[in-house]
Order: C-alpha cells, then sequence, then structure tokens
C-alpha cells in the first residue's frame, strides 16, 4: 500500500546569525510548515528552569511565592536539556525529580551584614551541574557591558535581611508554562514582490510620485534622484499595511502599484532567551517536529483491526 | 481550585491510544483520525500534505498554471482537520479519497513524506549553519 511521494524539498538561507538572534530564508514549502516550525520552537522545545524551591530562611521583603516564581523565569543553560528526561518519565527517582537524570539543584545563601542595600541576583545560585547555570549575558559574544551587567536582580536586603534557599530545576516546556520557553521572539513573513506599473508612474507629477512613497509608513520606496522614477529600495520593509495601494486609487490610479505575497517564500527572525543559541533551537524544533510526526503513526493493531474489518465486510458482501 | 492540570494538553493519559481511526459508516473511502493530545502544529501540516485533487471548475479556470497542481495526488477528494474544543486536547483528522487510495494509505504517505522534508529541511539548516561559521 505504498502511494506515490509528494515530497517537498524546502531550502534555507541564513542571513544573520548571533548566539541569541537568526535571520534566515525557507523556500519551497508551505506555510503550515513554517507556522509549525514557529509553534513548536515557542512552546515545544525544551529547556531547563527551577520548578521546585524550598526556602529555609526568608526574612526579604518578598514573600516565599514570589521569589519563587522570580526564580522560575530566570533562563537557565538548557544544551542539556535535550538529552535529559522529563522527570515525569524519569524512572531512577520515582519521579519524586530529585535525581541527576531529571534535575539539577541550585542553593542560594544571602545575608546583609551591612547598611548598604544587597542585591540578590541570579549570580548567587549556586548549581550542582556546571552545564547548567544562570545565563550570563556578560559571556564575550555579547554586547553588554561587564561592568554593568550584575546577574538578574532577585530580591534586594536591607540590614539583617537574609534569604536562603534550596531550588530544583526540571527540563520542561513552554506549553506547559512559559518559563520553559527557549523563544523570547520567532516571527516569520512572506516575502513580498512588489510590481511597479512604469506606464502609469510616466503619467503621475513628480509630486504625485512623492505621495506615493511618503505613503507608506516604512520606508519601502524612494524616488531615483536621476530619473525621477520611483524606485523600491526595501521590499521586506513591507508590512502588509495597504497604505500605498489605497494612496493610487485616491490617486486614480489603481494597479499602480501592486504587493503580492510570495506564498512559498518566508523570512524567519528567531531570538532566543539565551537558554540555548538561536542556531540551536531551530534544529532542536526540526527534531521535536519529527518527533512529534513519529507519534501520530498509526500503529500496527489499528491497521490490522482495520484489515479484518474490510474482509469482514468483503464476505458479508460476497455471502 | 479545579483547574485541569497542565500536563493533560501533552500527556496521553493511560489506556488511552495516541491515534484512533474511525471508518465512515456511511461514505466508502472516508475516515476520521482521532489524534490525542496534538494541536494545529500537527493538524495543520497533516492536514496541507495530505494532497487534494482539484475538482472541476479550478481545473477549467487555471489550464495553464495546472502544472504544479497536476503532480497532486488526484486520489484524495478532500482532507481536513479540526479541534474540537480548546480543553479537549485532541484533534480529528478527517480524509476521503476516491477508490484508488485509501484515508488509510494517504494519511500514512503524509507522514512519510512530512518526515522526509524534515529530514531534508534539517540538512539544509545544518549546511547552511556550516556555511556561516566559516565564513565569520
Amino acid at each position: 500500500m505504498e502511494g506515490r511521494s509528494y515530497q517537498r524539498f524546502p531550502t534555507v538561507k541564513i542571513r544573520e546569525l548571533k548566539n541569541d538572534y537568526a535571520k534566515f530564508e525557507l523556500r519551497d514549502t508551505d506555510a503550515s510548515i513554517a507556522n509549525a516550525l514557529r509553534r513548536v520552537m515557542i512552546a515545544e522545545v525544551p529547556t531547563i528552569a527551577i520548578d521546585l524551591v524550598e526556602i529555609e530562611v526568608n526574612s526579604s521583603v518578598l514573600n516565599d511565592e514570589f521569589i519563587a516564581h522570580r526564580l522560575g523565569l530566570i533562563p537557565l543553560t538548557s544544551e542539556r536539556a535535550m538529552s535529559m528526561r522529563f522527570s515525569r518519565d524519569c524512572d531512577a527517582c520515582d519521579g519524586d525529580g530529585q535525581c541527576e537524570y531529571c534535575s539539577v539543584e541550585f542553593h542560594l545563601r544571602a545575608k546583609c551584614l551591612n547598611d548598604q542595600t544587597l542585591d540578590v541576583t541570579s549570580r548567587e545560585l549556586i548549581s550542582s551541574d556546571p552545564s547548567v547555570v544562570p545565563v550570563d549575558f556578560a559571556s564575550p559574544s555579547s554586547e553588554y557591558d561587564n561592568a554593568e551587567n550584575r546577574g538578574i536582580m532577585i530580591v534586594k536586603l536591607r540590614r539583617g535581611q537574609e534569604l536562603r534557599l534550596r531550588a530544583i530545576a526540571r527540563k520542561g516546556i513552554g506549553k506547559d508554562h512559559a518559563k520553559w520557553s527557549p523563544a523570547a521572539t520567532v516571527t516569520f513573513m512572506y516575502e513580498p514582490e512588489i510590481y511597479i506599473n512604469e506606464d502609469m508612474m510616466e503619467k503621475l507629477t513628480l509630486e504625485q510620485r512623492m505621495s506615493v512613497v511618503e505613503s507608506s509608513p516604512t520606508k519601502v520606496f524612494d524616488i531615483d534622484a536621476k530619473t525621477g522614477r520611483v524606485v523600491v529600495v526595501d521590499p521586506e520593509a513591507y508590512t502588509y499595511d495597504d497604505e500605498v495601494i489605497k494612496k493610487c486609487e485616491s490617486l486614480n490610479a489603481p494597479g499602480l502599484v501592486e504587493v503580492h505575497p510570495k506564498e512559498d517564500s518566508f523570512i524567519f527572525t528567531v531570538e532566543s532567551t539565551g537558554a540555548i543559541k538561536a542556531s540551536q533551537l531551530v534544529l532542536n524544533a526540526i527534531d521535536i517536529l519529527k518527533q512529534k510526526l513519529d507519534a501520530v503513526r498509526l500503529s500496527e493493531d489499528t491497521v490490522e483491526a482495520d484489515e479484518q474489518f474490510l474482509e469482514l465486510d468483503a464476505h458479508m458482501r460476497g455471502g | 481550585m479545579n483547574a485541569p492540570d497542565r500536563y493533560e494538553r501533552f500527556v496521553v493519559p493511560e489506556g488511552v491510544k495516541k491515534v484512533s481511526y474511525e471508518r465512515d459508516t456511511k461514505i466508502i473511502n472516508a475516515a476520521s483520525f482521532t489524534v490525542e493530545r496534538e494541536d494545529h502544529t500537527i493538524g495543520n501540516i497533516l492536514r496541507m500534505q495530505v494532497p487534494i485533487s482539484l475538482n472541476f471548475f479550478e481545473h477549467l479556470s487555471f489550464q495553464g498554471v495546472l502544472f504544479l497542481q497536476l503532480h497532486r495526488d488526484p486520489d484524495v477528494l478532500f482532507a481536513g482537520y479540526k479541534l474540537p474544543h480548546p480543553l479537549q486536547y485532541k484533534i480529528i483528522v478527517r480524509i476521503h479519497t476516491t477508490s484508488q487510495s485509501s484515508p488509510m494509505q494517504a494519511y500514512n504517505q503524509a507522514v512519510n513524506d512530512l518526515d522526509k522534508e524534515l529530514d531534508h529541511l534539517k540538512s539544509a539548516f545544518e549546511a547552511e549553519l556550516a556555511k556561516h561559521s566559516r565564513e565569520y
């Protein structure tokens, strides 16, 4: 029962790549694949985040729950996450989520002893696993100033106040809680194709052409200084706002400018929280999507049951 | 208080099948696939991958540009999916084919093709990544 294959062969072109940012073109596929990738990147690529907090002492101004929530939202480096186990299907620890396969332990101890306010930041979190630590934005590749980087603020303590706690970080996905989402933003847009009807444009005065150029809220068009013609300078700045189209209509020249989205061509922008690299985020998303597809394959017994049904059916008809 | 647990959204409960298949009782070669704990991510790519033949009118009006479309499987008459309710964590994929094929065959083919497409996408992305890291 092999059917004909209708497989497509998408192509990719990376335009810009930084640790926490990627911009690439995806072509020769359709919006359903682009959107599936986007959805998986946001909600289903796993990371590690603090999930359980045991507070020993907390005499700060923030209550225990508030601090636990703030700890959960701190991004942790999660290269390990893909190979880690979810604590709910970890058999090494009966799912209490406290073994090395499915969890990482953190400790935090801070006490303010002098009159100056003490800032407790993510840097004070001591990890049991050197590969899982709060994301350090002061890494050399980052543009943030080292002197200014003091980690992510958790709470401020005044003289005599103290915070002591133990936290368990676990693997999870953004669908469960947004703290596990590795994506800050993931967007894609159709690549626009912009046509200018030169014959119609000829008939317009320079003033009218200027008004066409200026009607777009983003800088898509410009006027060639030499020839005085309207040219497209940056098609991707177009936001599908239709302002230019409306302007053309008001000039009594519908069809002067036409914009068509290329429906098999997408421009992706991926920003990571720092938990995993942006490039790794895309690759992990493809892997996760493949796993999901594997999971929705029909099981053997479903196929068998149907074959039996067919035989029975043929028998009934025949008899 | 009585909110459902968050994991309910993506953990298939024990004793429940991930994919179940139900033939249509009235229409031959039509069937519904109920996929537990999945949403638009899977539903939409499956629906789009199951190729749908063109109906008569489309055929007449776009004769010139049909080349690409004619490559598609003329055996699938309908493919769609629905998410019945946001708190019922399942999707229903419905496929209707001609007698030359079967819904099960079309479904399997769609999953296989998507799997291969993603393999291709992954190697394409990795190749670009390698190229990009060499350049800088």
